[in-house]
């Protein structure tokens, strides 16, 4: 049996360093992003309701769909939890292979992690294929569910538009630049599809994206496609920057390093956007829901 | 290596600092979670399977309705549910739910007084009005800016004659 859904909203932290990263990037998305960490405040935000019956009401459905695994939600979360957890680990490898490239003593370090942009690319177009893993199992859209995706992410609100901005900010401009799209595409379109088994964190993603590993492929590199092209417009327009980004993360973290590789490396392996924010989308889809059904 | 080292222990500092304090967890959904956890009914039960939530779609208020752009949300078992927006905002949700999955939910017709398209309708809270179908389906609008009447409006867009005949 897996934890309840209140128990997961409570579990989040009300100030982490994921929480002041996200503050600080707040500014990309104004006023979208609250941290909501109780199933009360949650059902309460998306009714707008003060009648304490009817969010009882609202609570209660959303707890026994949330626990109910055949409806997906939990299935979500663990996407979201594993994406990071998996980025965890390849910010630890790009962070190493850094290392590896800057410090004679420990230059061996290069000949077993990849290269920091490879890497970078890969997990933050992995990033995106979980995004939409957990957008059809939390949402359920049939069919053509990239063109549903993309749509859909065109009108994300709230968390949903906080985590790609976190994305595009932490995962793509910090490590890659403002021409990061190029860079995320040429990755995904040279990963050979035999690869792609081998990528432990995608070929978990992977089970929830429809077709064989040639439509998988296709799959994320359309997703990507659609997903970075609708984010670039805030690099385009001058939302985003590396600096800027840097800027508002030293107003909240004390940041001692220049480089910029190093620090979005050492950000993705100590925060936990996805996780995070993905715990309060899902929560927030399942009260809709408990809201239609009551 | 000193500089990545002294960074990765500043930004952990930052955490341990900080992530000390926490609330209390609350005791007001104990029970729901209790009993959830000892009957683990699911959703879909094999007595009375629900409708598939893709079969709603087309009794729905039409896109572009009252200058509503109507985006479709989320479509799980018995369940479909739509965001209706105007000049970028969310104004509504609309949605359609098969009561298979929540018996309870048909009791707070008793006893409703209004009608829509000849089917009662209520107001549930402040913020939802709600329609019940061939006394199986029911079909929503909440809104925290739009007023019960307003409400109602949608709702009698809907095409609610031919979700009877489903």
């Amino acid at each position: 049996m897996s934890e309840s859904l209140h128990a997961v909203l409570e579990e989040l932290p009300e100030s982490s360093l994921t929480t002041y990263v996200l503050g600080a990037l707040d500014y990309i998305v104004p006023g979208e992003w609250e941290n909501i960490r109780s199933l009360e405040v949650m059902a309460k935000s998306v009714t707008g309701e003060s009648d304490e019956g009817i969010i009882q009401q609202v609570g209660e459905r959303a707890i026994a769909l949330y626990a109910d695994p055949d409806q997906g939600y939990q299935r979500a979360v663990w996407l979201f939890q594993m994406v990071d957890h998996g980025s965890t680990v390849a910010g630890v490898a790009s962070a190493l292979s850094m290392i590896g490239s800057r410090v004679d003593a420990l230059s061996f370090l290069s000949d077993y992690a990849p290269k920091p942009d490879t890497t970078q690319s890969i997990d933050a177009a992995v990033k995106i294929a979980a995004e939409l893993a957990a957008f059809c199992v939390t949402n359920g859209i049939p069919g053509d569910s990239v063109g549903d995706f993309a749509n859909a992410v065109i009108n994300y609100g709230k968390e949903e538009k906080m985590r790609l901005a976190a994305w595009l900010a932490l995962d793509c401009v910090l490590p890659l630049g403002p021409d990061f799209l190029g860079k995320l595409m040429d990755s995904v379109r040279s990963f050979d599809a035999n690869d792609l088994p081998g990528h432990a964190v995608f070929s978990k993603v992977a089970d929830f994206i429809p077709g064989d590993w040639m439509d998988k492929k296709r799959t994320l590199e359309a997703t990507v496609e659609s997903v970075g092209g609708h984010m670039s417009s805030l690099v385009a327009d001058g939302t985003v920057t590396r600096e800027g980004v840097l800027d508002r993360i030293r107003q909240y973290i004390e940041v001692s390093d220049d480089k910029l590789d190093v620090v979005a490396a050492a950000l993705d392996a100590t925060t936990n956007t996805f996780e995070h924010t993905g715990i309060q989308t899902v929560a927030r889809r399942v009260v809709a829901r408990a809201y239609a059904e009551i | 290596m000193k500089t990545s080292a002294l960074l990765v222990a500043a930004l952990f500092g930052v955490c341990l600092a900080a992530c000390s304090k926490e609330s209390p967890p609350s005791t007001r959904w104990n029970d729901a979670a209790a009993a959830v956890a000892t009957s683990a009914k699911p959703i879909v039960t094999a007595s009375a399977p629900p409708q598939e939530g893709g079969a709603f779609n087309k009794f729905f208020l039409p896109d572009g309705e009252g200058g509503y752009a109507r985006v479709f949300q989320q479509e799980k078992d018995g369940v479909a549910l739509a965001i209706l927006k105007k000049d970028g905002k969310d104004v509504a949700t609309a949605s359609i739910a098969d009561t298979r999955t929540n018996d309870d939910a048909k009791k707070k017709f008793d006893g409703a007084t209004e009608k829509v398209s000849g089917f009662p309708v209520i107001k549930v809270g402040n913020n939802q009005s709600s329609v019940l179908v061939k006394e199986r389906y029911q079909v929503k609008i909440s809104s925290q800016t739009l007023d019960h009447e307003a409400r109602k409006a949608l709702l009698a867009k809907f095409d609610l004659a031919g979700l009877a005949k489903l």
